[in-house]
C-alpha cells in the first residue's frame, strides 16, 4: 500500500466518522426539540 | 421586527425565462424524437439528430432545469433567512448572464461545436461563461445565508448550499482541458480517466443538479402548499447528510464492463445500493408528512404535483440503483431502456416539483389568483400521461432490443442482425414521440394558464413589494 492509498483510505474513514458524528448528534433526543423547530418556523407567514 | 423588503422582480424574471428555455427543449425533444423514426426530418448541417439532441438535453438542464433553480432559491432564501437577497445587482447580472450564457451555447452547438462529453458538450468559452454564473449566483445565495435573521436553518437551505457548492466542483473538475483555439480544446485527462471523471461528472450533475434543488423546493412548497409542517425535519437532516455522503461515490457505475478498474466499479455498485436508503428517507418524509392531508390530493392540484413527483423520484431511485448491479447492467445498458430511466427523472420527478414551485410562485409574486384550475388539472394529467407513454413504451423497448442483441444460435452465431434489431424499435420511437407530444402540449396549456394568470387573474392580495433591497 503506498503513501496515496493510505491516504485515500484515511479521508474515507475520516468522512465517515464524521457522517456518523452528524447522525448521532442529529439523533440525539437533547437535539429533538430544536432539531424539529425549523419545519414549524418555516410555516410563519412571509 | 420590520418586514424585510423581498426582492420578487428577479423571481418573476427568472420565471420567465426558464418557461421559454423549457419549452424550447422539449420542442426540440419532440423534434429529435421524431427524426428517429422519419430520418428525412434531419436537415443538414444544422438541424440534424446530432445537433439538435445535445440543445434538447442542455437547454432542458441549464435552460429549464437551472433556471427553475435560480428562481427558486432565490424566492426561497429570502423567506427561510427572513432577509432580502445581498446584492440585487448581482442578481440582474445574472440574469442576463444566464440568457447570454444560454443562447451562446445554443449557437456553438448548432454550428457543431462540441467537447462530445454528454452534458458537456459546451467548448471552454461557454464553461467560462458557466463558472462566472455559478459563481456570481451562489455568492449572493451564500451571503444571504450568511446574514440571515433566523439561527437554524431549514432542510431546503442545506439541499441549496449543497447544490452551489457540488454543481461548481464538479463543474470545475469535469471542464479542465486545454483549448486549441476559439472553440476547441481538448480534455486535461486520458482514456479511462476521462471516462471515470466524465462520469463522476455526470452522475453528480444529476445529484446537485437534478435531485438537490427539487428536493429543497419540495421540503420548501409542500408543507407552504398543505400548511402542515413536514413529518420530521431531523430524518431529512439525517437523510441529506447520507445522501451528500454516497452520491459522489457512484459515478463509475455509468462504466460498468468497461476497462475502469474493477475496484472503481464495485465501489460505484456498492454506493449506488446503499443510496436506496437517503433517497427514499426523503421519499418516506415526504408520504408521512401528507399524514391527514391526503384528501389534499383530490382537491389541490399543487399537492397532486408533488406527491406525484415524489413518487416517481422515489421509483427512480429504486430503478436507479438496479441498473448499477453489473448483471442487470449487463443486459439494458446501451439499450432504450436507459433513457427510459432518465425521462422518468427529468419529465417526472424534476418537471412535477418545479411545475408546482411555479404554480405556486406566479400567483403570489403577481397577487393574482390562479385563471384556471381545471387548465391547471388538465396540465398535470398530460404530464403524467405523457411520461408513462414515454418511459414505459422506452422500457419495452430496452428488454427488446437487449433480448434481441443476446440472442444466439446453436453455433453461437447472433440470431439477428443490427438492422433487424432497430426495425422492430419503430413502433415504440412513434410511442415515445407521442409521449413527448403530450407532455408538450401539457406545457402548453401550463403557460397559457401562467400567461393569463397574470394578464386577467384576479386580484386577491397586494402584490408582494418588488423595491429593491440593499445592494
Amino acid at each position: 500500500m503506498d503513501w496515496a492509498a493510505i491516504l485515500y483510505l484515511g479521508v474515507t474513514f475520516g468522512l465517515f466518522a464524521i457522517f456518523v458524528a452528524i447522525v448521532i448528534h442529529t439523533c440525539r433526543d437533547k437535539h429533538k426539540e430544536t432539531g424539529e423547530a425549523p419545519k414549524y418556523t418555516m410555516l410563519e407567514d412571509d | 421586527m420590520e418586514k424585510p423588503v423581498y426582492n420578487t422582480d428577479i423571481v418573476r424574471s427568472f420565471v420567465h425565462w426558464s418557461l421559454l428555455w423549457g419549452l424550447v427543449a422539449i420542442l426540440v425533444g419532440v423534434i429529435v424524437s421524431l427524426q428517429m423514426v422519419e430520418p428525412d426530418l434531419n436537415f443538414p448541417p444544422y438541424l440534424t439528430f446530432g445537433r439538435l439532441r445535445p440543445i434538447h438535453t442542455n437547454a432542458g438542464i441549464y435552460g429549464w432545469g437551472v433556471g427553475v433553480i435560480f428562481a427558486t432559491f432565490i424566492y426561497m432564501v429570502q423567506r427561510l433567512c427572513k432577509t432580502p437577497l445581498w446584492s440585487n445587482k448581482l442578481a440582474k447580472f445574472q440574469l442576463w448572464f444566464f440568457n447570454a450564457t444560454i443562447i451562446a451555447s445554443a449557437i456553438t452547438l448548432l454550428l457543431g461545436y462540441t467537447t462530445s462529453k454528454e452534458y458537456h458538450e459546451m467548448e471552454w468559452p461557454i464553461d467560462v461563461m458557466v463558472v462566472i454564473l455559478w459563481v456570481v449566483f451562489a455568492v449572493n445565495i451564500l451571503m444571504t445565508i450568511l446574514k440571515r435573521q433566523e439561527e437554524q436553518m431549514y432542510i431546503s437551505l442545506w439541499y441549496m448550499m449543497a447544490a452551489l457548492v457540488g454543481v461548481a466542483i464538479l463543474y470545475l473538475v469535469n471542464a479542465a482541458a486545454l483549448p486549441v483555439s476559439l472553440f476547441k480544446s481538448y480534455s486535461a485527462y486520458a482514456g479511462t480517466n476521462d471516462a471515470n471523471v466524465h462520469w463522476w461528472f455526470g452522475h453528480n450533475a444529476v445529484a446537485m443538479a437534478l435531485t438537490a434543488p427539487p428536493l429543497a423546493m419540495f421540503y420548501y412548497f409542500l408543507p407552504k402548499t398543505t400548511g402542515v409542517p413536514i413529518y420530521s425535519h431531523r430524518l431529512s437532516i439525517i437523510a441529506f447528510w447520507s445522501l451528500i455522503f454516497m452520491y459522489l461515490w457512484t459515478g463509475a457505475h455509468h462504466l460498468l464492463w468497461t476497462p475502469v478498474p474493477d475496484w472503481v466499479q464495485t465501489l460505484a455498485m456498492a454506493f449506488s445500493v446503499m443510496l436506496i436508503a437517503p433517497s427514499w428517507g426523503s421519499v418516506f418524509n415526504g408520504y408521512l408528512s401528507m399524514n391527514g392531508q391526503w384528501h389534499q390530493m383530490k382537491e389541490n392540484y399543487l399537492v397532486k404535483f408533488l406527491i406525484i413527483g415524489l413518487t416517481f423520484y422515489g421509483l427512480q431511485t429504486l430503478q436507479g440503483p438496479m441498473q448499477a448491479i453489473r448483471s442487470f447492467s449487463a443486459f439494458i445498458h446501451y439499450t432504450d431502456w436507459v433513457p427510459a430511466h432518465i425521462h422518468m427523472g427529468t419529465m417526472g420527478w424534476v418537471s412535477m416539483i418545479s411545475y408546482a414551485s411555479i404554480y405556486y410562485l406566479v400567483p403570489r409574486i403577481y397577487g393574482r389568483e390562479l385563471y384556471s384550475v381545471p387548465l391547471a388539472n388538465m396540465h398535470f394529467w398530460l404530464t403524467l400521461v405523457g411520461q408513462l407513454v414515454w418511459s414505459i413504451s422506452l422500457w419495452v423497448a430496452g428488454v427488446l432490443q437487449a433480448g434481441m442483441w443476446n440472442a444466439t444460435n446453436s453455433d453461437g452465431s447472433l440470431t439477428y442482425t443490427f438492422m433487424e434489431t432497430m426495425v422492430e424499435m419503430y413502433p415504440y420511437w412513434w410511442a415515445r414521440a407521442a409521449g413527448g407530444f403530450i407532455f408538450f402540449l401539457g406545457i402548453i396549456i401550463f403557460i397559457y394558464n401562467l400567461f393569463m394568470t397574470v394578464r386577467k387573474g384576479k386580484d386577491v392580495v397586494a402584490p408582494i413589494v418588488t423595491a429593491a433591497g440593499r445592494n
